[in-house]
């Protein structure tokens, strides 16, 4: 592992909301290929930690580099077009475009024809709108919504609106995709599944992934490496079977067994 | 005579209002100040054509840029620092205001200050209002139709999302703006060549609250709802014209009406299809209950459990 190259790398990330540390001095490398965890208690600062790589925080200490370009200060739309993709743990697709345009939208969110042929509508921009909706159509066909395609996005029922930000993430042509929470709200053969999808995802696409999760299983049976957070601070790292039987580990999920008096 | 005047007030109001429904109903910023783009329009159409003797065409459509121009300073600031929803609104507002207020106080014989500009020649004729508006609605179709289309209709519905997609969002925007300017623009310049004559007054805060209204009224992410909208609008301002003061307590009504039975407007998120009309009033016999059933519904605010 340590002589494959090295994909996303931060060190000493902090992130301070006022008084409030969300998160402490983590540091965190991943390399190319590796499917990555990242677990924690509620409020261990995950999430956070995701939105300082995609842009959507500027983390207040520490360096983030992907393939050796520092993320810190650019916008999400530049970390986007360096191959960064991601879901998000509350839903955030477009509701009231269909499938299909909510999975055509980062193909063309940097038009690839000129202003006034979007004008003048000339037959070379609906040739290009048919490529892109071809291309998209493809992924929906990878994730099994094709013939939801028509159909307005917020209509779809929650786990297939899952999916559909797995699809979007993914036409982003990223290398390196961040899953927060995809298994939310979802019972174990929906689980059982989705790890398939998963698996079968970054094989195929050859992705670095990043994965949020609660369900413990999913995260285990998909991880290479698991990174746990608690209270901002990085507790441990390690193969899904150290994680395991790391007291500390326990200790924080499970909390401490009280001491015989 | 008469009829023709309603109908280039109405195209103007067309322009204006899919200019509108472009920054508003696909970006979803609002904004309560566009006859101040109309304005610097109107104005700049007018003088270069009086003092430039620029043909009225190339005129108009310099009146249009010299919008989007304003229209950059003063959205490049508002909307890089993340000005959006109501506060974008109120900076419009503002806007709007200090547009006609400047050129009230201007005493110079140029703009004419608050008595404004006579003597515009009559240069907008019926056939050249329909061409330049059949134009534009064509090139606006074309527009929200096309990625960048698309692209603001992501921001509008989530722009999180969008921004980690990878749409720029502060160009995104500052283009629908700045070609919901060049419409109101345009607008501007047909209008005042239409009156042949134009004061600060003639853009007031009224006017920009009229095209939202109509805009609101049609249904925001349509072309085709904020085009007849404004078609039936205008027209029926002019007929209710008897009523005097009555007229406005009618429209009061009307969007109160909307606002309850029809809150996405009568087009809502659709676009007007002559097959899908024909297909409505054909079923409609057979429909009627199921529609007197939903109207019920929402009169009495209660659903029947079944």
């Amino acid at each position: 592992m340590s002589n494959s190259k090295e994909a996303l790398n931060v060190s000493n990330l902090t992130i301070r909301f006022g008084g409030l540390c969300a998160v402490d001095n983590v540091s965190v490398h991943i390399d190319e290929g590796e499917f990555v965890g990242l677990i924690g208690p509620n409020g261990a600062g995950k999430t956070t930690f995701f939105n300082s790589i995609t842009g959507n925080l500027v983390p207040t200490e520490g360096t983030i580099t992907y393939k050796g370009k520092s993320l810190v200060k650019k916008g999400p739309d530049q970390i986007s077009h360096m191959g960064i993709s991601r879901t998000f743990q509350n839903i955030r697709i477009f509701p009231k475009m269909t499938v299909l345009e909510n999975v055509c939208l980062p193909l063309h969110s940097q038009p690839t024809y000129n202003i006034f042929a979007a004008f003048l509508g000339l037959p070379s921009t609906k040739r290009e709108d048919k490529r892109i909706k071809e291309e998209a159509t493809s992924f929906l066909e990878r994730l099994g919504i094709a013939e939801y395609q028509e159909y307005q996005a917020g209509t779809l029922a929650y786990g297939l609106q899952r999916r559909l930000e797995i699809a979007r993430a993914l036409a982003a042509h990223p290398t390196l995709l961040l899953l927060d929470e995809p298994a939310a709200g979802m019972n174990n053969d929906e689980c059982n599944e989705l790890v398939e999808l998963l698996r079968s995802i970054h094989r195929d696409y050859h992705l670095t992934v990043m994965l949020i999760e609660h369900h413990i299983d999913v995260v285990l049976n998909l991880c290479d490496r698991i990174y746990v957070l608690n209270l901002g601070k990085l507790l441990t790292e390690g193969t899904p079977s150290e994680i395991q039987s790391n007291p500390e580990v326990i200790r924080a999920y499970l909390g401490e067994r009280r001491k015989k008096a | 005579m008469y009829i023709i005047s309603i109908i280039v007030t109405a195209c103007t109001n067309i322009i204006s209002v899919i200019g509108l429904a472009l920054l508003t109903g696909y970006t979803g910023m609002f904004s309560l100040g566009h006859a101040g783009f109309m304005c610097i329009g109107a104005y700049t159409a007018v003088l270069l054509n009086k003092y430039l003797m620029v043909p009225y065409v190339l005129a108009l459509i310099l009146g249009g840029c010299g919008a989007t121009l304003v229209s950059l300073i003063i959205g490049y600031p508002t909307l890089r620092n993340k000005l959006r929803g109501d506060y974008f609104a109120i900076c419009m507002l503002g806007f709007g205001t200090i547009v006609r207020l400047i050129l009230n106080n201007m005493n110079n014989p140029v703009t004419n200050g608050a008595l404004g500009l006579t003597n515009i020649p009559k240069l907008t004729t019926l056939w050249s209002t329909l061409l330049f508006t059949a134009a534009l609605v064509f090139f606006m179709w074309n527009f929200v139709h096309s990625q960048y289309g698309k692209n603001c209709v992501a921001i509008q519905q989530q722009e999180v999302a969008a921004e980690m997609m990878g749409v720029r969002i502060v160009r995104t925007k500052l283009l629908s703006f700045a070609i919901s300017a060049f419409y109101c623009g345009v607008a501007g310049g047909q209008l005042a060549f239409w009156l042949q004559y134009i004061s600060p007054a003639t853009f007031s805060d009224t006017r920009s609250n009229d095209f939202l209204a109509t805009l609101v009224t049609g249904g925001t992410n349509s072309i085709t709802g904020p085009f007849l909208a404004a078609a039936i609008l205008t027209s029926m301002l002019e007929y209710l014209r008897s009523l005097v003061n009555w007229r406005l307590v009618v429209y009061g009504l009307l969007y109160i009406l909307i606002m309850r039975f029809r809150p996405e407007g009568i087009m809502g998120y659709k676009e007007f299809s002559l097959k899908k009309t024909i297909k409505f009033f054909k079923e409609l016999p057979q429909n009627w209950p199921g529609y007197m059933e939903k109207f019920k519904e929402k009169l009495t605010g209660r659903r029947k459990r079944s």
